[in-house]
């Protein structure tokens, strides 16, 4: 059976209270950055001859994504964009559903959550300071790994 | 002199009223601390206690935010000075956070994690929990008897340990598992929420710091179980008069 991921990023349009949380821990513990942004990621292993049902399916799925405070991006790689880690439970078992809902055609469903840090200048913290970030708060290894 | 208790509270604890009621009940001098009054508001305490709840809504991790947060900087203190600390719930996730237990590694680098449930789901169940160490490993505890049966009442969506296999191997080995989920008659169950080795409770190399999953707090009233958690905080107060004392 062929199968192909993809990766639905789901992030808020409205202010994220969690990722103000985040930098504020992140300054506590000395760290240099001015922002921190966060998305949902479900990353969907699929039939790729049904991919594009789902690609139009998932938007409908409230649960998951509501235009009136989400932007949603449909990545045709399931990897994580330069500046970005991705933080992802370890041994969670692959659900089946996505957004609650059972859609023909995918076989596995996974989530983790995104980051990304800005400095001052908006522009991508250095790789090192991402990771830093990543060590010392972002991942606890004991259960999760940080995929950049 | 009697020990004095802080309950320490976080945005999103929900857990400190029984809580209180638990430790004046065992004839503790227990009061709520709020974490604004910070690191210098907690010095004063001889013992803590964090409480469960959702601090900071459980963001990024369950007990992660709290566990860098400026006010526990005085728990972590007192904590490798010798003082008892007892975390519940999501206190127990904070510990674990905060690197205080099981403690082998770096301070706020965890070593292990009470991580999402295997069921994915969050769990409300009343459970019994075995103390899985000879009472003197645990200072904390040290009344209490040898394989002694805590009625407790299981409430969380993150209670299952998880750490590399070496790790857990390493925290068998070194008696760090306090607690195991049992039956009334003290023997192994699978642990309601697929936590590893069966494991309950961890603690620290010390034995003066104990994170514990299910809540013996509301088992302390006899609505919830005929013995309640009664036992558990008897002892906690045994411990801290003596240390008081000494």
């Amino acid at each position: 059976m062929t199968s192909v991921e993809r990766a639905y990023v789901v992030s808020l349009t409205i202010p994220d209270n969690e990722a103000y949380t985040a930098l504020t821990t992140l300054v506590r513990i000395g760290l240099p950055v001015d922002r921190a942004v966060r998305a949902d990621v479900w990353i969907v292993t699929l039939d790729p001859a049904r991919a594009g049902a789902v690609d139009a399916a998932v938007p409908t799925f409230e649960g998951m994504f509501n235009p009136n405070k989400h932007r949603l991006e449909i990545r045709a790689d399931a990897a994580p964009r330069a500046g970005e880690v991705w933080i992802m439970p370890r041994d969670e078992r692959p659900a089946i559903t996505i957004g609650g809902r059972m859609i023909e055609g995918v076989h596995g469903v996974r989530r983790c959550t995104a980051w990304r840090l800005l400095d001052a200048h908006g522009a991508d913290v250095p790789p090192a300071l991402l990771e830093r970030a990543t060590e010392m708060f972002l991942c606890n290894p004991a259960f999760q790994e940080a995929i950049s | 002199m009697s020990a004095r208790v802080a309950v320490v509270v976080f945005p999103g604890t929900n857990s400190e009223d029984e809580t209180l009621r638990a430790l004046a009940a065992a004839g503790l001098d227990a009061e709520i601390v709020h974490w604004s009054r910070g690191a210098a508001g907690l010095r004063p305490f001889d013992a803590y206690v964090l409480p469960g709840g959702f601090s900071y809504e459980d963001r990024v991790r369950a007990g992660a935010v709290a566990a860098h947060d400026e006010a526990m900087d005085a728990v972590i203190e007192g904590a490798q000075r010798g003082k008892y600390v007892l975390g519940i719930c999501n206190g127990a996730q904070t510990l674990l956070e905060a690197g205080l237990v099981p403690g082998t590694g770096p301070l706020r680098r965890p070593t292990a994690a009470f991580a999402p449930n295997a069921s994915g789901k969050f769990q409300s169940q009343h459970v019994y929990v075995r103390l899985n160490v000879s009472p003197g490993r645990m200072p904390m505890l040290a009344s209490l008897p040898p394989r002694c049966v805590i009625p407790a009442w299981a409430s969380h969506g993150e209670g299952r340990l998880a750490a590399t296999e070496a790790e857990l191997d390493r925290l068998q080995a070194d008696g760090h598992i306090a607690f195991v989920y049992c039956n009334a008659h003290g023997d192994d169950v699978p642990a309601p929420n697929g936590s590893a080795r069966g494991a309950a409770a961890l603690t620290n190399a010390a034995g003066n710091v104990l994170a514990i999953m299910p809540h013996p707090e509301r088992s302390e009233r006899a609505v919830y179980a005929p013995s309640g958690g009664v036992v558990f905080f008897a002892a906690f107060a045994a411990a801290l008069a003596a240390a008081v004392r000494a």
